[in-house]
């Protein structure tokens, strides 16, 4: 039963409130976190969606494990959080068995020759350009780190548009012309890169981590995405769920009190201040000193504290607050009896052995295609997929001898079809899926899927409350960026009711397997309960 | 290369392991419990399996030793905030009959009473003198048989025999260990129908009914027929519990990581060696809950083990069939016809829809041991929902049916139940179960998923060909002689090297018995303070 009082409730155990629940509860506070689901780890997770024995994650890229504070604050590799980081790290082969482009991790000098020799197949200028920017990158990640893990830069006289600071630092750092800064992520790939291989690569690459390829304004932000945060990624030995796990033990080893099936209805708000929430069974939980929502922000502020409670500019900043359609996901779930083996491999056996592979587009213009489809809400004719199959590295991931296969691709948002529709695309669109497949592997035949699976983004709203299916729960736009994220009054985590806390991935910095938004809400938290923990300022790291 | 040391390596963290890892951990040793998938629990699996918000238990489904199994009390697994609540449905279990009668168990015994009078008065007073006389050994059973370290049959018999056991009760006999369970319901109750739901009792708990000896476990099951209780949240839930109370003892648990081989040094198991080429070293104890194939032929080198175990880990028989699941998603209860002759039966939990008589259960054995599925398959059917509140989406349900069911079908191996008869054997089951149904048909079904056998040994291993139980329930394989006459005191050859699972007694299922038990074992050969409950 729940103990009706503690310091700090924390609503939602998705990894920002796993990570704000750990850092309080060292801090001092008794926190209990309030799970609406069976198990916390929201999008960190592993199902045998296809077949028994067949794991597939939902988030699938570890970039953030090495700048994590809260994996390493709290010893997750301990606790069972195990990684493995190949090599071979985001490629693409082609239908026509043209050689491969592969990128390496940035592990060592041999990897940046090997992404050089790769690319340099197509143009030794593009292989130079990107090897240089990533070396950069590499070098910067001290400061992206500054800026990922903190809470925003809000404007000042001197500096009125944090954001704008940042694309212009940015750009800058990187050696590149400010003008970037008003184009999309595709125009400045476009700049960068000749090679078209290169670019349906990168186009691809954009999309998934994090920025929307043909938004303007986005120009310097997709360096974020294209050069700091891809090649950077880990696989969770076992399956993403072991990270989630990792977390969960933290919590409990910290002593936060756990409780699932526990959905909030109501935030509580009495004498001017958060003073508990209210369960969806009726049962009262009181909260001495703070509540923090993990959950979306339309969800945490319309909904459980209701407008009557706001003042009309935050009621209003929150209703036009946009999810999607950027970060919205449709996911590929195969069991096979053989991994991929690509055309393209009879240039570069590397290209079997990559972890993220993108398949079923060709060219720059089929993927701006694919994109634009998805923007104006459509089914996309051609699945661009971002594929990995992860028992390639981890055999633990399928059966002996099988293998288990995810893909990821750009589909409208939840809303966007009716749930018919939805139901009907998740019943055939693998069937496309597997076809184009076919044409860059050839052994990918319908006698090569053991069992299949696909989930929508209804799926993923209806399941994890993921608005829209949008993982980075809002827009990634410039109105929604860095100190407008998810609205001037609310980009500093403090919501309009005092003691309430706005931690969900709306938040600064965004989504992503990176619990940089409870790590952020934490140090205000700290900040304004004057509480003892605070790494930022005891370990070397600086953040 | 440094290893990290622990006084003790448990492999596989299934119930037993962990129950094992925690007592080990609270009385100050530091555990590394090794898990081969990516989280704990083993049999102990909740999913979503079906659609959003349908939790599906994919193994274990009935708790009956809660209450009984002194680790619940010991790692304190029941209420508290990290423990699991469970319920106990008042109507335990039922039988449909074709004929649309049915009979229902209740936790109340004059209701059981009252239900099977209306088949049988006097099977009915048999019944209730057969369960009051088992009620009265209960605790006995539980503590010479159940949860200490196996006596060899012949031992029981003399004790019994000794104390006169024949003068003292109606049921209890010597003559038990040559009969069957049919044997012993022929004997004792003349109605089909209630042979037909005690007998469904024992193949539900895993006894099938036409192998000899079983009949001397029949009386003491027959004592639980009103302990099924059901973890609130699903199964999972009480692993979460264990996991917790072993992060709590200082346990360490690794997913993720499957062992290759056990270390020996100087003739003693001194750690392990995962697959990725880790190691771990263990000062005292390697204790392996996983079956006896894999920790002697697979984890041991060749010549470690003597040629005799080895010889009688080879034979080791494991169940004849296994278990075909449909998993439900309902968007509604079910209702059954048989309500207008006994209300009690939509409220049931564990329902025998399909076994009428004694023959029913004699041609399903006969067909799995041919290597078929049960031509007509005869359900076993939960709907969970009836009394979990929190394992589907508010005003559906979640439930499964379970049939009896081969590993290997005769002429295509376990490969055939990834054929297209998985799905068409899958709707041979819904279409028998909608036909007891009562204003429930096909629209109220969203979604029946299949889990074949197949599924249960790719997913978990350790359940060699789909056999929950983890080893032929059969007097030549239980209590001395479970895994073999060698194996059976959880001790192994190889100094420091202790098994705790399911193939040892008792046997698989939710007991904790191979845990508590081998713990008793490692306690003595390590002189611990015995801190926990005495049984």
């Amino acid at each position: 039963m729940i103990q009706r009082e503690y310091d700090a409730i924390v609503i939602g155990g998705g990894i920002q409130g796993l990570c704000l629940g750990a850092y309080l509860q060292r801090a001092g506070m008794q926190v209990a976190i309030l799970e609406r689901r069976h198990e916390e780890g929201g999008c960190v997770c592993t199902r045998e969606t296809t077949a028994p024995g067949f794991m597939h994650n939902h988030a699938v890229c570890m970039e953030f494990l090495d700048w994590m504070p809260f994996y390493h604050d709290f010893g997750l590799a301990k606790l069972g959080a195990r990684t493995l980081y190949p090599d071979a790290q985001f490629g693409i082969p082609f239908s026509d068995g043209s050689p491969p482009i592969i990128l390496y991790s940035i592990a060592s000098a041999e990897n940046y020759e090997r992404s050089h020799r790769s690319i340099s197949t197509y143009s030794k200028k593009d292989a130079d350009t990107w090897v240089g920017l990533r070396r950069k990158a590499q070098d910067l990640e001290p400061l992206f780190c500054q800026f990922f893990y903190n809470p925003p830069a809000m404007p000042t006289p001197d500096d009125p548009d944090p954001f704008q600071t940042l694309n212009r630092t940015l750009l800058g750092l990187m050696g590149l012309p400010e003008h970037l800064a008003q184009g999309s992520g595709k125009d400045l790939i476009d700049f960068l890169f000749e090679t078209p291989g290169l670019r349906t690569l990168l186009y691809k690459g954009l999309e998934d981590w994090g920025t929307p390829l043909e938004t303007k304004g986005l120009g310097a932000f997709a360096l974020i995405s294209l050069f700091f945060v891809e090649t950077n990624s880990r696989i969770m030995i076992g399956g993403t769920h072991t990270l989630a796990h990792a977390m969960v033990m933290a919590c409990v080893r910290e002593g936060v009190e756990f409780h699932e099936r526990a959905e909030v209805n109501k935030i509580l708000v009495r004498n001017g201040r958060a003073e508990g929430v209210v369960l969806a069974d009726g049962t009262e939980v009181r909260a001495r000193k703070l509540v923090a929502s993990n959950a979306d922000l339309k969800q945490t502020l319309l909904r459980m504290v209701g407008e009557e409670h706001l003042s009309r500019r935050w009621v209003e900043s929150t209703r036009a607050f946009r999810y999607g359609r950027s970060c919205v996901l449709g996911s590929v779930h195969m069991a096979l009896r053989e991994a991929p083996d690509y055309k393209s491999a009879r240039h570069d056996r590397d290209i079997n052995r990559t972890f993220i592979t993108v398949v079923g587009v060709d060219t720059p213009e089929e993927m701006t295609e694919h994109c634009r489809e998805v923007e104006a809400g459509k089914i996309p004719t051609i699945p661009a997929l971002f594929t990995s199959c992860l028992s390639v590295f981890d055999p633990t991931y399928a059966p002996a001898g099988r293998h288990a296969l995810s893909a990821w691709i750009f589909f409208p948002k939840a809303s966007a079809l009716g749930r018919a529709e939805w139901a009907r695309v998740k019943a055939t669109y693998n069937r496309r899926v597997l076809e184009r497949f076919e044409s860059w592997a050839p052994n990918m035949t319908r006698t090569n899927v053991i069992a299949d699976f696909f989930e929508t983004p209804l799926d993923l709203q209806d399941d994890k409350r993921i608005p829209e299916g949008d993982f980075c729960y809002g827009a990634i736009c410039p109105e929604q960026l860095v100190h407008k994220r998810p609205f001037l009054e609310a980009a500093q985590y403090r919501a309009e009711i005092p003691n309430l806390y706005l931690a969900s991935s709306g938040q600064h910095p965004m989504g992503g397997v990176s619990a940089g938004v409870g790590y952020n809400a934490y140090k205000v938290i700290a900040q304004d309960f004057d509480l003892p923990y605070r790494p930022w300022e005891t370990t070397g790291r600086g953040f | 290369m440094e290893r990290e040391t622990y006084d003790a390596i448990v492999i596989g963290a299934g119930h037993n392991g962990m129950a094992l890892s925690a007592y080990l951990g609270r009385s100050g040793w530091k555990v590394l419990v090794l898990e081969r998938r990516l989280e704990e629990g083993g049999g102990l699996s909740t999913e979503l399996y079906t659609e959003p918000g349908f939790l599906h238990n994919l193994h274990s489904n009935y708790h009956t030793f809660v209450g009984l199994c002194p680790v619940y009390d010991d790692l304190h697994l029941v209420g508290g905030p990290d423990g699991v609540a469970y319920g106990h449905p008042p109507v335990q279990m039922g039988s449909i009959f074709a004929d649309g009668t049915a009979l229902t168990i209740h936790t109340d015994m004059a209701k059981t009473h009252a239900s099977m009078s209306r088949f049988s008065p006097k099977d009915a007073d048999t019944f209730l003198r057969l369960y009051r006389e088992v009620k009265g050994f209960q605790d006995l059973m539980i503590r010479t048989l159940m949860y200490a370290p196996p006596i060899d049959v012949n031992d029981i018999t003399r004790a019994l025999s000794t104390w006169k056991v024949e003068e003292k009760t109606e049921f209890f006999r010597a003559r038990l260990r040559s009969m069957c369970i049919n044997d012993f319901l022929n004997k004792h109750f003349e109605h089909d129908r209630v042979k037909a739901m005690l007998a469904f009792h024992a193949a539900v708990c895993g006894y099938y009914t036409d192998v000899v000896g079983l009949a001397v476990s029949f009386p003491f099951m027959l004592g639980k027929i009103d302990n099924w209780r059901i973890a609130i949240g699903g199964s999972h839930r009480l692993a979460h519990a264990l996991w917790r109370q072993m992060r709590r003892a200082g346990v360490t648990l690794l997913p993720a990581a499957p062992v290759a081989e056990i270390l020996l040094e100087g003739g003693r198991a001194a750690g392990v060696r995962l697959e990725d080429g880790t190691e771990f070293l263990a000062e005292k104890v390697v204790a392996s809950s996983v079956d006896v194939g894999q920790t002697f032929q697979k984890m041991l080198p060749p010549g470690s083990v003597p040629l005799p175990v080895l010889d009688q880990v080879e034979q080791y028989e494991y169940q004849d069939g296994s278990l075909f699941t449909v998993h439900l998603a309902l968007h509604k209860l079910p209702k059954y016809k048989a309500a207008a002759f006994d209300p009690d039966i939509d409220r049931a939990w564990v329902l025998n829809a399909g076994y009428e008589c004694l023959e029913d259960f004699n041609e399903d054995w006969a067909a799995i041991r041919k290597g078929e599925a049960p031509a007509e398959p005869k359900l076993n059917v939960a709907v969970n929902s009836l009394f979990d509140p929190t394992d589907a989406p508010e005003g559906k349900a979640t439930g499964l049916i379970r049939v009896f069911a081969p590993h290997s079908l005769r002429g295509e191996g376990p490969e055939a139940w990834r054929t297209p008869f998985r799905e068409a054997y899958a709707r041979k089951c819904v279409d028998k179960f909608l036909g007891y149904c009562d204003g429930f048909t096909a629209e109220d079904i969203w979604v029946a998923r299949p889990y074949t056998p197949l599924d249960i040994s790719e997913k978990l291993v350790n359940m060699v060909r789909g056999d929950w139980m983890v080893g032929r329930i059969a007097d030549s394989n239980l209590l001395a002689n479970r895994p073999s006459p060698a194996l059976s005191q959880y001790r192994t050859p190889i100094r420091g090297l202790y098994l705790c699972g399911s193939t040892t007694h008792p046997h698989g299922f939710i007991t904790f018995g191979p845990a508590y038990n081998a713990l008793q074992v490692i306690a003595d050969d390590f002189g611990m303070d015995k801190w926990w409950a005495e049984i």
